[in-house]
């Protein structure tokens, strides 16, 4: 196992949790534990989707830019509840609450550097393996 | 040295194999932080070297993360409650003052909070809202713990003593957030778990700081 494997599938299981929030829409009362409507459910499918793809590729980049992407929603989301209601994302402060952990979450994995494609196996490494042990005595 | 087995919560004696259950998850392939209690080079001993041990835990920490997002819902800014009649919020603080718990909180209550009200109430938002966010995905959890217990204690010091309130909700609450910090739970499937080895190897002033704070 790489030892970044379990960031890509950290970043995966972000964009899991986001795309589950979307089931949010469906409820209403003691169970609707994060308000989501309809263009909450928009940002919660394509961000979550970039997440799972950012994990699924292995790609630095785009987890960093998904986690950009749920800070500048949930700043959104946050600005039109200063405004006095949802505003067109329909959210209320729990909605900018997870958008806020998703995106804090995708960042900080995002930022742990990682080796170059060409640094994870070294050259001599690569000799290594296929050279056959020597049965020398 | 005895001490207590936290896969099978019994006592075990001088001399047993602690790292048996650990060896066990390493082999197949589980993230333990095998780091996680001690800073000796040797590798340590895993804290809940139980998977089911290590599952609860992470369920609890996420439990207490939607807690705190869901009642962010009747926290409504930009008047948090603040109107004729009263409510949300705003009325909650005011139970400080009308259902005083501790004088000096009361005082401090009426006469700096209430007068800035909207201040303080933006404060509590962004604040509860940061404990739902860090500990639904479990980054700086031990650091997000404590906020929690000290979030807990003012909010026990502004409404326990309001009509229909119970106060072991509070109390059970200060204990979840005690136990969230003593066993360190975002190292079970949380982020602290996936960074924390990063942040260890690495120098910068902000991973050392990561790596106290999870």
């Amino acid at each position: 196992m790489k030892p970044h494997d379990a960031l890509d599938r950290a970043a995966l299981v972000l964009g899991v949790v986001s795309i589950a929030s979307a089931l949010f829409v469906f409820t209403s009362g003691e169970l609707e534990v994060v308000r989501v409507q309809v263009a909450g459910v928009v940002v919660a499918l394509v961000l979550g989707l970039l997440a799972i793809a950012a994990g699924w590729l292995e790609s630095r980049t785009l987890i960093f830019a998904a986690g950009v992407g749920f800070l500048v929603a949930a700043g959104v989301q946050l600005g039109l509840l200063a405004r006095g209601s949802g505003g067109f994302l329909g959210g209320n402060a729990s909605t900018f609450s997870l958008w806020l952990g998703l995106g804090f979450g995708l960042i900080a994995i995002g930022m742990v550097p990682r080796p170059e494609p060409e640094e994870e196996i070294a050259p001599e490494d690569q000799n290594a393996s296929v050279i056959a042990p020597s049965t020398d005595g | 040295m005895a001490g207590t087995d936290y896969a099978a919560g019994t006592d075990y004696p001088t001399g047993t194999d602690l790292t048996a259950d650990a060896d066990a998850d390493y082999a197949a392939g589980a993230d333990v932080d095998y780091t996680a209690d001690t800073d000796r080079p040797a590798r340590a001993v895993a804290f809940l070297p139980s998977r089911i041990d290590r599952a609860l835990i992470a369920m609890v920490r996420i439990g207490v993360a939607l807690l705190w997002l869901q009642n962010l819902s009747w926290k409504t800014p930009p008047d948090f409650g603040q109107g004729d009649p009263p409510g949300g919020l705003y009325l909650s603080t005011t139970y400080a003052v009308s259902h005083e718990v501790l004088h000096p909180y009361a005082w401090l209550v009426e006469r700096l909070v209430l007068p800035n009200f909207t201040f303080f109430a933006w404060m509590v938002l962004l604040v509860e809202a940061s404990l739902g966010a860090f500990l639904l995905v479990g980054l700086a959890t031990r650091f997000w713990a404590l906020v929690g217990i000290a979030q807990t204690v003012v909010i026990m010091l502004s409404v326990v003593n309001s009509p229909n309130e119970w106060i072991w909700s509070y109390l059970l609450m200060l204990l979840v957030h005690a136990a969230l910090f003593a066993t360190a739970a975002g190292r079970y499937g949380g982020l602290d778990g996936v960074l924390r080895p990063e942040w260890q190897s690495s120098r910068s002033w902000l991973a050392r700081l990561l790596v106290r704070a999870s």
